[in-house]
């Protein structure tokens, strides 16, 4: 298993991150994390899929509505190291069970300041992951405003 | 004689004045204001009996079946969005979505 947040990293150091985590099974529809939960666990996702969701009022009532999904390799719960240290989305387990490795905050800070190099290309790693959200909703807002436009200018 | 002359001439040019004052009350702005005359509205005969046609609610699909459509909407905006990314123009980030629940 390849985690995009390890990109770069020698067997080695992959090896060390690694044992900071633990790994978790996470059943099928089962709650990993909730929305404004304190965000000190970072996740690197092994098996299944995790389905990352927003509420939203329908008809008067609150439901979760998909935002987006993170397959294996893929990170989740990346505010674990963005201050305020709050998860901005809510996470469960998609169709099937998931398993993920848990990497506590502090241990990574802890890592970090031990082993600088490897700390860096996981800081670089994580802003690609950052990045490519950022990217990826800024073109989805402007799609979604654009026919916003076009149909209040009908 | 002189005084028939004289008072012609007076009012002559009291005619005359006159006129001028006038022509200039017509051109001046500040006009009294006219009142609005409403056009009548043409008449409806037998308005009582135009059908009315009555008010259809619109056809609301089960709210799991609408957290599908979001959902798969979200998915397909996500597609176009990757696309756009992969090869940053404006023909691809404005491409037409093939999202139903927007069409």
């Amino acid at each position: 298993m390849t985690h995009e947040l390890l990109n770069g990293l020698s067997p080695v150091e992959i090896e060390q991150v690694l044992k900071l985590g633990t790994r978790l099974i996470v059943p099928s529809g089962a709650s990993l994390f909730r929305l404004g939960d304190p965000a000190d666990r970072l996740f690197l996702t092994e098996r299944g899929r995790i389905k990352l969701t927003l509420p939203m009022q329908l008809r008067g009532r609150e439901e979760d509505v998909f935002v987006e999904e993170r397959s294996p390799g893929q990170t989740v719960g990346w505010s674990a190291l963005i201050p305020p240290y709050r998860f901005t989305l809510a996470a469960t387990a998609a169709l099937f069970e998931a398993e993920v490795i848990a990497l506590p905050r502090e241990a990574l800070l802890q890592y970090f300041a031990a082993n600088s190099a490897a700390g860096y290309k996981i800081a670089l790693n994580l802003a690609v992951v950052i990045g490519h959200r950022l990217q990826l909703f800024q073109t989805m807002w402007l799609r979604e405003m654009q026919r916003t436009v076009e149909v209040r200018s009908a | 004689m002189v005084l028939c002359i004289a008072v012609c001439g007076v009012a002559f040019v009291a005619l005359a004045f006159g006129a001028a004052m006038r022509s200039d009350s017509w051109n001046s702005p500040m006009q009294p204001k006219l009142p609005l005359v409403k056009v009548a509205a043409p008449a409806r005969f037998f308005s009582d009996r135009v059908p009315v046609s009555p008010v259809v609610p619109p056809l609301q699909v089960p709210i799991e079946v609408l957290l599908l459509q979001i959902e798969n909407h979200v998915r397909l905006e996500q597609a176009a969005a990757e696309s756009f990314l992969a090869f940053p123009s404006q023909a691809l980030l404005h491409s037409k979505t093939t999202s139903p629940f927007v069409n």
